[in-house]
């Protein structure tokens, strides 16, 4: 009877043991996230993973090691949510890659973040990156974040054969490239490749070209003013910007299958036809990741640079304001104090950083010094050119719109315009109705 | 790696453990109290623990859930029926109850009718036929929807009618001569919702058919051997004898059928996460929680769906009461 109670008192107690504490994993926290130190390891949080993150990885780490540094790397699939989890937890990274720059200026204007100018070399950045690229970064007149890759969705891409064949010339303007369109249509040919299909995320780029066509017609500012719904959905330039996307998918003969198979095509593949021995069309607009394997077909990434042709969205009229729409990865620095992370931020500044990388395809500089030899195609030495020369940059709008409007009404309602399920005026009037309250 | 493993392991036992150890003081406490208390209370302790789990996990988030439907969208501020008001307002959210309404009317009768089907006819062959075609038949039931809902993509794909057709009913139709068909925008008389219905039916088919073959084949040989004496044909027979004798096995698997369409989700998701108008509840659910953010619209869209699904629910209890009972 006693040897019973004994031993279940030895089981009780070890269970409660057990229950009251497991094994700590070890992650013997220290490092120094963001709370200014002389450490030589720095943590790098990034949105991106897989081979790119190698790819960076390889750009970064030589340097970082030839300086003493360890850099700990903390991709993520979930960085709008995580970046600022950490920053309410007081727990920040050293660095961190902000895929948009909402969240970034957020933290700036709360001062959760370290001006980039104090210690970077200013003057040298202004004449080498991309205009506009900046500003993107910058908050009350400083900057705090730093594009560091970029990549530009204001791209037209044509088969370069057919097109020169038949005495075609990339449009200066909106309205050349409508009478451009006209004119392949009225031969008989078609003019446009168009695919918005995305599975769960169908309609997102139709949204690509409202951005398009609202940051030409309206520069950068009101284009920003949009994306604050400053300027609402239902307003003039919004509705010329609509007018002229409608007047390129509905106008019947316009589009390789019609306006109802857009919302059928597939965003990534929807331009292949473009590459057949009898053109099936003769533009498709969509962002540089397009010219790579699994998009284009193979045959023609293989021999791309006397396939494919590219062209910049033209501006609204021609040699005037070309803001082009684009994204990357914004690199930001939370601790004024942490010489190694600046070090690292220094690096990520200079005007040849990820050269390597570039040799991939899958990095293009901000840097409009870049040397472009770096790029292993003439399509992507050309595309980084159509960003080089622009006049200003704006990141992906919806991106930056409240959820309910940038990844729920903007899709869902340009994607029954589109196939013919709601009136424009509608489909306006319920993105404006759908923004958060 | 290894630490996590031994805690992994360390979880289990305590787990086990502390469940073992958590009755065994109940257990203890039931033997302090006098006799006639300790019978009255023991099997209300052993009940406890199991109650207040389903009260924590199941109860509690479920009034939380009534009482967020009637708060704004950040659940910061209550707005009475607002959230109702609004959805039941809305033309879109009246389409969507309508898909769901088509789905619940139309997937539980055509999967008993068709499985009812299977099971006669499969029944009739000789064994190894039989068990080949209801094999083929179960085999949709081993896929997960959302894999369902790749394999049909390629069925209802479309490309434009000068390109080479990958989806196979446009293949069909192409090569009959005909023009492709954008399948999943056929929203006129809700043809699209009735394609995605297509989806289920072949994934759900399987799994009604193998209750009520076994249903049919307990139905006693006795009974058909002297309906075919007094003369009745082969047709009879199956109205008369059968389906009286396998009615319950057919009640339970319409509510089992009919309560999974109430809450389906993934193949409208994945096929058209509810564009040109093929919305049900259940994405629509979804997207006011993960994309909108609306706590609100989300959490009055499951309270209504509640509401409906607890009447089937209760129904299907007493039903099950009964035929325990007529056992």
């Amino acid at each position: 009877m006693r040897r019973r109670t004994m031993q279940t008192l030895v089981a009780v107690s070890a269970v409660s043991l057990l229950t009251s504490g497991c094994l700590s994993s070890g992650s013997s926290g220290s490092s120094g996230g963001g709370k200014g130190s002389n450490s030589k390891s720095i943590e790098l949080m990034l949105g991106f993973s897989g081979e790119q993150l190698d790819q960076f990885k390889k750009s970064v780490d030589p340097y970082a090691k030839s300086q003493g540094i360890t850099i700990k790397w903390s991709p993520t699939d979930n960085f709008n949510q995580l970046i600022n989890t950490r920053v309410q937890g007081n727990n920040p990274p050293d660095i961190a890659m902000f895929p948009q720059p909402g969240i970034l200026l957020d933290l700036a204007k709360k001062g959760r973040l370290a001006s980039l100018d104090s210690f970077l070399d200013m003057s040298t950045l202004q004449n080498s990156m991309t205009s506009g690229t900046l500003d993107t970064g910058t908050a009350n007149g400083h900057l705090y974040g730093l594009l560091v890759s970029m990549n530009v969705k204001s791209l037209v891409y044509y088969p370069k054969k057919a097109f020169t064949a038949a005495g075609y010339t990339p449009p200066k303007s909106i309205p050349e490239l409508l009478a451009l369109t006209d004119k392949i249509r009225t031969q008989g040919k078609t003019p446009w490749c168009m695919g918005i299909e995305s599975g769960p995320a169908t309609g997102w780029p139709a949204t690509d070209w409202m951005e398009e066509l609202v940051l030409k017609y309206g520069g950068v500012d009101q284009y920003n003013k949009w994306v604050k719904n400053e300027v609402k959905f239902n307003s003039p330039l919004v509705r010329k910007a609509a007018g002229t996307f409608q007047q390129i998918f509905a106008t019947p003969g316009n589009v390789l299958g019609g306006r109802k198979s857009i919302a059928g095509n597939n965003f990534g593949t929807a331009g292949n036809p473009m590459f057949k021995a009898t053109p099936g069309c003769y533009m498709f607009k969509q962002g540089n990741f397009v010219a790579a394997k699994g998009f284009f077909p193979d045959s023609v990434i293989a021999d791309i640079d006397n396939q494919v042709g590219v062209f910049g969205f033209p501006p609204a009229t021609a040699g005037g304001d070309n803001p082009v729409e684009g994204g990357g990865d914004l690199a930001a620095l939370f601790n004024k104090n942490n010489k190694a992370a600046q070090k690292i931020l220094k690096y990520m500044s200079t005007k040849d950083f990820a050269k390597d990388d570039a040799k991939t395809g899958a990095y293009i500089s901000p840097h409009k010094d870049f040397d472009v030899s770096a790029y292993p195609t003439q399509t992507i030495r050309d595309i980084a050119e159509i960003g080089y020369k622009s006049t200003a940059f704006a990141f992906d709008g919806s991106d930056a719109m409240p959820g309910a409007v940038g990844s729920g009404s903007f899709w869902k309602d340009m994607t029954a315009w589109i196939s013919g399920g709601k009136s424009l005026d509608g489909a306006l009037k319920d993105i404006d109705a759908s923004y958060p309250k | 790696m290894l630490i996590k493993f031994l805690n992994a392991i360390l979880t289990v036992l305590a787990g086990v453990g502390g469940a073992l150890v958590l009755y065994w003081l109940l257990n203890k406490l039931a033997e302090v109290l006098p006799g006639r208390w300790e019978d009255r209370l023991k099997p209300y302790l052993y009940v406890l623990p199991a109650f207040a789990a389903i009260c924590l996990y199941l109860v509690y988030p479920a009034i939380q859930t009534v009482i967020y439907s009637f708060a704004n969208a950040d659940s910061t501020k209550f707005i009475g029926l607002k959230n109702y008001t609004a959805l039941l307002g809305s033309d879109s959210f009246r389409q969507t109850l309508f898909n769901t309404l088509l789905w619940i009317v139309i997937v539980p009768l055509v999967t008993i009718a068709f499985g009812l089907a299977v099971a006669v006819l499969a029944d009739r062959l000789n064994p190894g036929s039989e068990k080949l075609a209801k094999t083929v038949i179960f085999l949709p039931m081993a896929i997960s929807a959302v894999g369902a809902g790749t394999v049909w993509r390629f069925i209802y794909a479309v490309n434009p009618p000068s390109e080479h057709q990958l989806g196979l009913q446009n293949a069909i139709v192409t090569a009959a001569g005909g023009q492709p068909v954008n399948w999943l925008q056929l929203s006129a008389f809700h043809v699209n919702s009735f394609e995605l219905m297509v989806i289920l039916l072949w994934a759900q088919v399987g799994f009604s058919m193998v209750l009520l073959s076994a249903a049919i084949k307990s139905v006693p040989t006795e009974t058909l051997e002297a309906a075919r004496i007094d003369g009745a044909g082969e047709i009879a027979i199956f109205w008369r004898v059968i389906i009286p004798q396998i009615w319950g096995t057919i009640i339970t698997v319409f509510i089992t059928v009919t309560i999974g369409v109430m809450k389906i989700f993934d193949i409208v998701y994945v096929m058209t996460n509810g564009d040109f108008n093929t919305n049900v509840v259940g994405v629509a659910f979804f997207n006011e929680l993960f994309t909108n953010f609306n706590n609100g619209y989300a959490a009055a869209i499951v309270v209504m769906l509640m509401l409906a699904i607890i009447p089937i629910m209760i129904y299907q209890v007493r039903h099950f009461r009964a035929e325990e009972a007529g056992r």
